[in-house]
């Protein structure tokens, strides 16, 4: 067992520390019986095991060990109050560690937000709307309470947030902003009524004009323009147009401007604008949504601020600036043309001042109504309008001869029927061919096909039929179906160039072969046919042999192969035949092509196989077999001659020197 | 590992103190033993159980699977029994010739002190498996999981251990024989 005793050491070990299953022991015992070595190692192992065994039971901790362990536990990791224990705890749990962290992100964000000021501007644009425009009615007369009221209570319904966020952002005169709010409580019930009323309308208007005295105010608001676009699918666009006229009433607002269009296939497309109150913007939008298939929206804002303070302070300047000039001209002093440049210095700044508040006029219309362009589609916009069937015949024609056919065909040409295209090559070899395309009124398309059939074998006759949508794609169930112009395209070949209908092979063995090639001839002509190819040739050995080719039209194909046996003996006959599928083909007069083999038995014995012939080969095969051996004798020599001498010359010099020794 | 025992494991990996104790109950002797293989001196080895419990209490969280507990306990005296091994080697020389690596056994029969000698020249892991063997009488497999074994490799572990010492006690075996 050379296991065993090349690891002894393992087996020991196993066997000391009872680890050895019983097969495995007693292996281990036979090997130690026959070998001394292993015997020898067996008895140290176990001296060694009992010294560890003694050792190391003094080494062993003490029974108090234990308790000893767990003291010293309890008292460097002490048991946490519940509280913190509880939290700790917690922090374990992978959900609470996610959360935390995200907490933290969320607060360093905040942080940021708040030490570089960005916290309201660009993410709460809109609540900086309605203060602002709740600012710029203040000092309006005509704007209604109500109207502020209305912007206060949307203040407070679209964003849930405090008021004082608003205030904040106008610390200069807080009472301004919060008196109107205070004024509108009791007016609520009035907005109402102030949406639906189109004089309303005009008092918007009205309050739209006067931010003109309104920006004079020291408050930093801000003109925000809001637009929206929605695009829909419908399924009627007037019932469409109606809800959403009504949608703006609800919402306060109206239609400013309404297109359609209609399509070739009856469905309508247009575009809807409607004017409504900023702060209904979205609640307009989101039930304008609900009337169809949203396809696409955009919602944007632009704030004007700037450009509109700007134009509002040059306004205030030309205005002071006007008011000199009008001084000037009431002092009356000076020349007249100064006068008349001060009038007209007047006359500009006049022209500026009105420019310049229509410009904020425009802006403060933008900035009071939000404004919102609705793109209606009918559905199945796509559908078409009508179809149009489109017809397409494929004709060709064999004929004897081509051009009068080709001629033909072109004298049919008339107001219903355009010849669109027509060609006749004749290529180098004499072949003709031809190819007319032509557009016949759909009415006499099946006459003239029929005609043009007439003309010649039909080898292949191919229709095709389109459906082609008009104004759309996909199914219509009333759109209505028009016949096109029927398009034909004719080719037409020499019968020559027919592919045979069925091909015939056979061979006639004959003693005259030059006589009955000639009466093969007639025989064919005799059906009808016609002789393609015809060859005669004669060997040396007297054998004769001629190929005729043949084509007979199918009807005559059995008589003359029937008065073929008169000729000689047939033999060999192959009959191949590929039916074509698809093409209308006239079988009695279609070709058949026969190609026959006429031949003769030549001399039995050839001179080339002749006695003296046969003599004559075999001496010369001899003398060439001999030369051959000579050669290759020659070769042998060649080949070993130089190792010969080589080894002749070592012996002799061996030689030489064994006799010098001796 | 029956189902009583991984109850108490998972337990202490949640935090249960009472089963943690009687994790310790059960297992600071085999951490001992695994401790004392290695530094072959019984107050350094109490002071290693020692902190790998409490090192094991405060990270018992890591643990995933808790049919991995005892031998996650294992790893932990090892390379902690393994880090105080290293400290003391670097321990500069002459402060090393003073403190001794056995202290204890300078006045040890010659025997004790040839055995502690071999068993120092023995790999770490050896070491472990022998103190693992003739203190707590573990069966192979149950030291083959404490250590991470592979099934089967402990049979030559503790075959090479033995063979080694035998051979550097071989005079003072025949002696004793």
């Amino acid at each position: 067992m050379a296991t065993i005793h090349e690891e002894i050491d393992n087996w020991l070990a196993g066997d000391i520390h009872g680890e050895l299953s019983d097969i495995e022991r007693s292996a281990l015992h036979t090997h130690l019986v026959e070998c001394a070595a292993c015997r020898k190692s067996h008895q140290e192992t176990k001296t060694m095991n009992k010294i560890l065994e003694e050792t190391f039971t003094q080494e062993k901790p003490d029974p108090a060990f234990e308790q000893r362990m767990l003291s010293g536990f309890r008292s460097r990791s002490p048991q946490r109050s519940g509280l913190v224990k509880l939290l700790v705890d917690l922090m374990r749990l992978r959900a609470v560690q996610i959360t935390a962290v995200a907490a933290i992100l969320f607060a360093i964000v905040q942080v940021g937000r708040m030490i570089t000021g960005e916290n309201a501007t660009a993410l709460r644009g809109r609540e900086h709307y309605l203060e602002d425009v709740q600012v710029s009615e203040v000092p309006a007369p005509a704007s209604p309470p109500g109207q502020a009221g209305s912007l206060a209570k949307s203040d407070q319904l679209a964003a849930g947030r405090p008021k004082d966020m608003a205030l904040r952002q106008s610390p200069p005169s807080p009472p301004a902003t919060v008196e109107p709010a205070k004024v509108a409580q009791p007016g609520t019930s009035k907005t109402e009524a102030f949406a639906a009323s189109p004089e309303s309308f005009a008092n918007a208007e009205e309050a739209g004009q006067s931010p003109v005295e309104s920006s004079a105010s020291p408050l930093v608001n801000r003109k925000l323009i809001r637009n929206a676009t929605v695009e829909l699918e419908i399924v009627r666009f007037d019932d469409a147009v109606q809800k959403i006229t009504a949608l703006a009433n609800e919402e306060r607002g109206y239609v400013s401007t309404t297109n359609s269009e209609k399509q070739a296939n009856g469905k309508l497309r247009g575009q809807v604008v409607v004017k409504v109150l900023p702060e209904n913007l979205d609640r307009l939008l989101q039930k304008v949504r609900s009337l169809g298939e949203l396809k696409n929206q955009t919602l944007g804002t632009e704030d004007v601020t700037k450009a509109y303070f700007d134009t509002d302070a040059r306004l205030k300047n030309a205005h002071v600036m006007e008011q000199r000039l009008i001084d000037m001209l009431k002092t009356k002093t000076g020349k007249v043309s100064d006068l008349l440049q001060v009038e007209k210095e007047l006359g500009r700044v006049r022209e500026e001042i009105e420019k310049m508040q229509g410009e904020l006029k425009y802006w403060d219309s933008q900035v009071q109504f939000a404004t919102v362009t609705i793109f209606l589609s009918e559905k199945d916009m796509e559908e078409p309008a009508a179809f149009l069937l489109k017809e397409r015949t494929q004709l060709a024609l064999y004929a004897p001869d081509v051009e009068k056919i080709y001629n033909d065909i072109k004298g049919l040409a008339s107001p219903k029927v355009q010849i669109t295209n027509a060609q006749l090559d004749r290529d180098y070899s004499g072949r003709v061919s031809a190819r007319v395309s032509m557009l016949i009124a759909p009415e006499d398309s099946d006459a003239v096909v029929a005609r043009v059939k007439g003309f010649g074998r039909v080898e292949n006759f191919q229709v095709q039929t389109e459906r082609i949508a008009q104004g759309g794609s996909g199914i219509s169930e009333n759109a209505k179906t028009k016949r096109d112009k029927v398009e034909l395209n004719v080719t037409i070949s020499r019968e020559e160039q027919e592919q045979a209908f069925q091909q015939t092979s056979l061979r006639i063995r004959t003693s005259s072969v030059d006589k009955k090639a000639k009466e093969l001839r007639n025989l064919t002509e005799k059906q009808s046919g016609r002789v393609r190819s015809s060859t005669f040739s004669r060997d040396p050995d007297g054998r004769e042999m001629a190929s005729v080719s043949l084509r007979v039209p199918m009807k005559n194909y059995s008589t003359l192969m029937q008065s073929l046996n008169s000729l000689g003996k047939v033999e060999d006959v192959s009959v191949q035949r590929q039916d074509r599928t698809g093409s209308q083909i006239d079988e009695a007069s279609a070709p058949a092509d026969i190609s026959i083999q006429v031949y003769s038995q030549g001399n039995i014995v050839s001179s080339e196989t002749g006695l003296i012939a046969t003599l004559r080969r075999t001496l010369a095969q001899s003398a060439g077999a001999i030369m051959w051996s000579l050669r290759m004798i020659g070769v042998a020599i060649a080949f070993l001659a130089p190792w010969a001498v080589a080894l002749l010359g070592a012996i002799w010099i061996v030689k030489r020197i064994r006799r010098a020794r001796r | 590992m029956d189902a009583s025992e991984r109850e108490q494991y998972r337990a202490a990996i949640h935090g249960d103190r009472e089963a943690f104790e009687m994790v310790i109950r059960v297992h600071s002797r085999t951490l001992f033993a695994i401790a004392y293989g290695i530094l072959q001196s019984r107050e350094e080895a109490e002071d290693v159980v020692q902190d790998s419990l409490i090192k094991a209490w405060k990270t018992r969280w890591r643990v995933r699977d808790p049919e991995k507990f005892p031998a996650w306990l294992a790893a932990i005296a090892r390379h902690r029994a393994h880090d105080m091994f290293r400290k003391r080697r670097t321990v500069p020389l002459t402060e090393q010739m003073t403190e001794s690596v056995e202290p204890e056994l300078k006045d040890s029969p010659a025997l004790d002190r040839q055995l502690h000698s071999a068993l120092a020249g023995l790999p770490e892991l050896h070491r472990a498996a022998l103190t693992l063997r003739y203190f707590e009488e573990m069966d192979y497999r149950t030291i083959e999981n404490t250590l991470g074994l592979t099934n089967g490799a402990l049979r030559g572990i503790l075959g090479r251990a033995l063979a080694s010492m035998r051979k550097q006690l071989r005079p003072t075996l025949a002696s004793i024989d």
